[in-house]
Parts: C-alpha cells; structure tokens; sequence
C-alpha cells in the first residue's frame, strides 16, 4: 500500500471538486500528485514535471481530450487513465485509438480509481523487455518456444489464437480497442469484422478460462474492445 | 376535321374555284389563236394548281374537272360542243384530268402536312410554357391551378386533379372557381392501380369526365388527371389524347417534385430536432455527472480516512456513497430511457456471442450479485447474433439485478439461453415472490407502478429498468415476457431475432 513518494501523477480535469478528491485520494497513497485545468496547462505540466501517469478528463473546455492524448504520444509513452463523464462509447474508443490505455466512466468511486492507477502503474516501464515467460492462472505461455500449456498440459492453439494471446499479454491491463486488435492481428483490410475478433477470443476463453463465460483474464470492455487481466 | 378549310363560310371557295375556271377560260379565248393548244391546257393546269394551293382538296378537285369540261367546250375542235373530233383530244383531255387532280392531291396534302406542322409547333410551345410553370410550381394547388388553367383556355377542357396522399387516400386538389365534371372515383381507382390511362364512353353532356390519366413517375402512380370537354364533342377530347398524356407527365414530375421537397424538409427538421435533443442529453448528463462524481469521491474519501472516522461517522459517510451510486444508476437508466424513447433510435448492432454479454454484465455486477449463485446454461453452439452490447449488457444487467433483489439470500438464479429458429430465447429466472398473476405483463409499462412483493420504496428504479429492457428489445425487434416461474419465483423471458450470422473463413493452417 504504502506508495512510492517519487511516483508522480499529473491529473487534468476542469471540476475543481473532481479534482480535489481524485488528489486527495492519489496523496494518500503517498503519491506526488500535480494538477492541471486545462489541456494546455496539462501538456505544458505534462512536459515540465514528467509525470508516471496522467489522469486526464475528456471534457476540457479548451481543447479536446483525444487530440490532447495524440499530441502527448508524440513524444511521451506515459500512461493515460481517461475520465469520461460523455454517453456512448465512440469518444472512449477515440481517446483510446489515439494512445490512451484506460478509461474510467463518471460517476466512479475511489475505490475502482485506485485500482486502474496502480494497474497502470504497475506496467510501467511499457515496452520492458520481459523474461519470455509469462503464467496467469494455471496457464503458463512460453514466448521462445510458442507454446502455451495448462496444468502442464499442451494446449493447442492456432497461428492467429496464438498472435492474439501473445498481444493482449504485451499489453496486459491495457484497454485494446476492437479496431486495433483486428489490425493488428488481421491486418487493415478486417478493421470493421469485429465478428472475427469475437470468435476468437472466446476461443481463447475456452481454451484457457475455467469458466468461460465468467472470463477472469480475457475480459470484455463493452462496446469499447477487450482487456487482458493477469 | 379538314383544318384547311375556312369554317366560316364553308360554300364561297367552291365559287371561287369555278370563278377561277371561267376566268381562265375568258383569258384563253382571245389568246386561241396565237397559242397552241397545248400551252393553253398548261394555263388551265396552272388554275387548278392556284386553287389547290388557296383554296384546298374540295375546289381544287371541282376546278380540275371544270377546266376539263371548259378546255373541251371552248378549245377542242369542233369548238361550242363536247364532242372531240380528233381522238388524239382524248389523251390530252384524260392526262389534263389526271395531272389537274394529282396537282390537286400534292398540293392539299402539302397544305395540311404545313397546318399540322404549324399545330404541332404551337402545342408544343404551349406544352412548353405549361412545363415551365409546372417547374416554378410551389404547391400542389398551383400545379392543378396551372394545369387547369391551361386545358380550359386552350382546349375547352375541364380538368379535375387528384392526388394520393402519404397514407393512401386520395384526395381532390380543389379550386373554387373552376367547374368539376362528375367523377366515378371507381374509375379513379382502377386507373391508380392499373397505372395506364382510362378511356370512358360517356354520354353527350353528361358532364362526366371521359379521360383519366395516372401521374405515373419512376416509382409509383402520384395522382390521376380526369377530364371532359366543356363544349366540344368528345372526337375533338379524344384526338388530343398525346397531349394530355404529355400534360399528366409533366404535372407527374411537379407533383413528384414537390413530394420530395416535404421529404427534405421533413428530414431536415427532424435532423435538427434529433441534434437539438442529443446536446441537450448530452449537456444533461454531463452536469449532472459532474457533481455526482464529486459527491461520491468525497464520500469515499471520508469512509477511507485514515485514521478511521468514528463508528457513526463512517457509516454515515458510506451510506451517503450509497444513496449517490443509487442515484447515478437511476441517472443512467433516466438518460438511456430518453434517448430510447427518440423516434430514430440508433443501435451500434455487432454479430457477437451471447456469452460475451453476459459475462461482461455478471463482471459488472460483480458484488451485488455475492449472495446468490449463478446457474448459466448457455449452450456452446449458440450462433452469434446480431446486437447492440452495450444496451442488451443493460438488460442482462437490469434483469440480473431485479431477480437479485427479489430473491431471498442464497438462492440461485438461473439464465438460460435457447437458439430455435428464428429466435434466440434468454431467460433470467429466480426464486423470489414471483410476479403478482394478475398484474403479469404490465410491469413493462414505463409508467404503470411496479408491484412485487416487496415494499415498493425499498426497490428504487425497477419499475424504469424493466421499462428500459422493453425499449432495447423492441428497439432489436424482438419481445420480452414476465412470466411465473413453476414451483416459485418469476422468469422473465426475451427473445431476439437470429438472422444470418456472417461467415468466418477457416484459418489456414
């Protein structure tokens, strides 16, 4: 619990009172915390303090938060958790697209903030290289030899299963919208056949969930796209 | 009708003709000596040919035949008698007829190909001007206006326009000053549904209407044209059948016009109704998030205090989390309930799993389904289906939440899911009080209080996330049923349409 004190988060978000819990509440886990009002305040902040992770609102009076989100990954790998007090899930998916890695619907309690930070948090450095080994549960994959077993037991999986798995693990607690996944392990021309995407995770599920309809590690972000959970 | 003929007075050309033949015949007597015989049967042809081309077929034909008689009288030897002495006079008197009446013959034809031409022309600049009136037409009432005005002056015809209106009915464009004939609307009918124009033998002054034309247009007939002469005989209505039938077109393309002008404007104003109505649910939800979010987060920012907050304080503190995540719920459900009740409800339908849904609903849900075990019974061939997941992960939830809350601690609740052609069968059952049996279907009514068994104030929000379930599956055009559940408890049942789910292409291995 007790956090490290030079982990840095940088909220912006223009409701002074949204503001003043999500700091609260990020200060009492013995983080630093900086914030900022507007999207231009936010990337100059972003640029000077370095922060480990911004919490930013999509709903910012001066600019808006997705072209924020492409603006930062220009030059910034940090993660971004974004606040979305919008209906529909179109405006999530786009701040995603551009690069953010999660979201958070207002209203939403300290408890469920608290989890997707030190999520995030726990990811960094994104990109590390890992040991080519990775276990969840009672499946352990090895990424040398492209094998993946289940309580010991080979489980067979198909080129395109197997892709799938080896990149929602690379992003692991990140949100991967549909249209990137389909992308990337369809390529360009499948971006709009979420029904593939659909098939093949809950092949997935099957194959390495106890209870598939219950997912503990493939789970669905609806309407928005899937995350994978160790 | 011979339009070559001067109606007026229909007996001075034949005068005429025979004055000319007379004429000729003085100019010629002095001249008989000096000129050949052959040169004076030329002058006579040329006095037929004059007629022919002044006075038409009738004369001329009488004038050839004079000229011939006359030519025989006078200038034939023995002259003063009809007789022909030489026979060669023969040939030239038959060849004088023959040349005079085929002279007579080219020359009318000439005549009345130039009148029909000149008519033609003239109905044609007619039509012309008709059309562009038609095109700068605004209502329905000027496109019968124009038309009406035109058949009447032009033609002394009276025309009557019906048009049929987006719910079928036919209706009368109406002017105030302008006679209508007697319409046999089965006529009316017949010609709508047949989309061909209808011929009518009517009586002579029954002032019925003789001709019915559709307003047929690439898709559909629009409307019928009837008319019936004011004063001519019905020969005269009927010979101007092309006339009309180019008019009903015309008047087809206004009225088609016009149609897709309303439809525009309608578009319009519901686009801008539908935007009007989205900002403003938009800025709804965004202000009344806002300081929910705030409300919540300060509330458990007190129940987390650290140190803890004295025992009443805290629970205080929680509850007040509580009653605000009650109430952002029921702020939800209010949001979702108002866009669904738009008249263009939008779906972001995908082919998914149903088992998908319905994990993502039970991970919601999460804690507030802790006290009672799932029993999932979803087959693992189902077809995927065709929905919008955020709102059916709504219904699952609304559902799921419902039978928790009405079902003692402990007992399980049961979702079953059944794919029968043509529909996927879901259904939430659960061990609670059941629906009261004579209130069974109505706890769908978004205004019709909801009973069950329980004190209504201890329930808030159920009445409207049943209410919501019945707007979702209707919106995906299937149905949704309360229903008693055997041995105890209540069911509730929703259905949505299969359809052809896409193909996925094997993977090449």
């Amino acid at each position: 619990m007790n956090g490290d004190v030079s982990v840095r988060i940088l909220i912006v978000e223009d409701e002074p009172q949204i503001r003043r819990f999500v700091r609260n509440a990020l200060a009492a886990e013995g983080w630093q915390v900086h914030e900022a009002e507007t999207g231009r305040q936010g990337l100059s902040e972003a640029a000077t303090r370095t922060p480990d992770l911004l919490i930013l609102d999509l709903g910012l009076p001066d600019m808006d938060g997705v072209s924020l989100v492409s603006d930062l990954r220009h030059w910034s790998s940090l993660p971004i958790l974004i606040l979305s007090a919008r209906d529909g899930e179109q405006d999530k998916i786009d701040a995603l697209d551009a690069g953010a890695d999660d979201y958070l619907t207002k209203p939403f309690g300290i408890g469920e903030l608290l989890a997707r930070v030190r999520a995030l948090l726990r990811r960094r450095p994104p990109g590390g290289e890992g040991s080519s080994q990775f276990a969840f549960g009672d499946v352990a994959v090895d990424f040398s030899r492209r094998s993946v077993t289940r309580r010991g037991e080979a489980v067979h999986l198909t080129p395109i299963e197997y892709q799938l798995l080896s990149l929602l693990i690379a992003n692991a607690g990140k949100v991967m919208t549909h249209r990137h996944l389909l992308r990337e392990v369809w390529g360009p021309t499948y971006a709009e056949s979420s029904h593939y995407l659909r098939v093949y995770v809950g092949n997935l599920r099957r194959k390495l969930e106890e209870d598939p309809a219950q997912p503990r590690y493939f789970l669905t972000e609806t309407g928005v796209g899937y995350r994978f959970q160790a | 009708m011979d339009s070559t003929t001067p109606r007026r007075l229909p007996i001075s050309p034949y005068l005429l003709a025979l004055a000319v033949c007379i004429l000729t015949t003085f100019v010629c007597l002095p001249l008989r000596p000096l000129l050949d015989v052959a040169n004076i049967v030329m002058l006579f042809l040329l006095a037929v040919f004059l007629v022919a081309r002044l006075l038409g077929r009738g004369p001329a034909v009488v004038a050839a035949f004079l000229s011939v008689g006359l030519f025989d009288f006078f200038f034939v030897p023995p002259q003063l008698s009809f007789t022909v002495s030489d026979a060669q006079y023969l040939i030239t008197l038959a060849v004088m007829l023959a040349v005079g009446l085929a002279t007579t013959h080219l020359t009318a034809s000439m005549g009345e190909q130039t009148a029909l031409a000149t008519r033609k022309e003239g109905e044609a600049r007619e039509l012309y001007e008709v059309a562009r009136e038609l095109a700068g037409a605004l209502t329905l009432g000027q496109v019968a206006e124009i038309s009406q005005r035109f058949l009447e002056r032009a033609h002394r015809i009276r025309s009557t326009l019906f048009l049929i209106h987006a719910d079928g009915e036919l209706k009368t464009v109406l002017l105030p000053d302008h006679p209508h004939g007697a319409i046999e609307t089965g006529f009316i009918r017949t010609v709508i549904d047949r989309g061909e124009m209808l011929e009518i033998d009517t009586l002579a002054g029954s002032g019925m209407a003789a001709l019915y034309f559709p307003l047929r247009t690439a898709l559909q007939v629009r409307g019928v044209l009837a008319v019936s002469p004011l004063d001519q005989d019905e020969d005269a209505l009927h010979a101007l059948r092309p006339l009309l039938g180019t008019l009903a077109s015309l008047m087809a393309i206004a009225v088609e016009r016009l149609h897709y002008v309303d439809v525009a404007q309608d578009t319009q104003l519901q686009v801008a109704s539908e935007r009007l109505r989205n900002s403003l649910l938009a800025a709804l939800s965004h202000d009344l998030r806002t300081p929910l979010t705030a409300l919540i987060g300060t509330a458990d920012t007190l129940a987390l205090a650290k140190p803890p907050l004295p025992a009443a304080q805290q629970e205080a503190a929680e509850a007040l989390g509580e009653q605000a995540r009650a109430m952002g719920k029921l702020l939800t459900n209010v949001l979702d309930m108002a866009k669904l009740q738009a008249p263009h409800v939008t779906l972001r339908k995908e082919w998914l799993p149903l088992e998908e849904v319905v994990g993502s609903a039970l991970r919601l849900l999460g804690a507030a389904l802790a006290n009672h075990p799932l029993r999932l019974n979803l087959p693992t061939d189902l077809p995927l289906v065709e929905f919008d997941a955020v709102l059916l992960e709504r219904v699952l939830c609304n559902l799921l939440e419902n039978a928790a809350k009405y079902s003692p601690a402990g007992a399980a609740i049961d979702v079953t899911a059944e794919a029968t052609a043509p529909w996927l069968t879901v259904t939430v059952s659960d061990r609670g009080a059941g629906f009261p049996a004579e209130k069974d279907g109505e706890p769908f009514d978004p205004f019709a209080l909801f009973v069950r068994g329980l004190a209504e104030s201890s329930t808030p929000g159920v009445g409207l996330g049943l209410a919501i379930c019945k707007a979702i599956v209707d919106a995906h055009g299937g149905t949704i049923t309360a229903l008693p559940r055997e041995g105890g408890g209540a069911s509730v049942r929703f259905t949505l349409p299969l359809g052809n789910p896409p193909a996925i292409e094997e993977e090449r291995p």
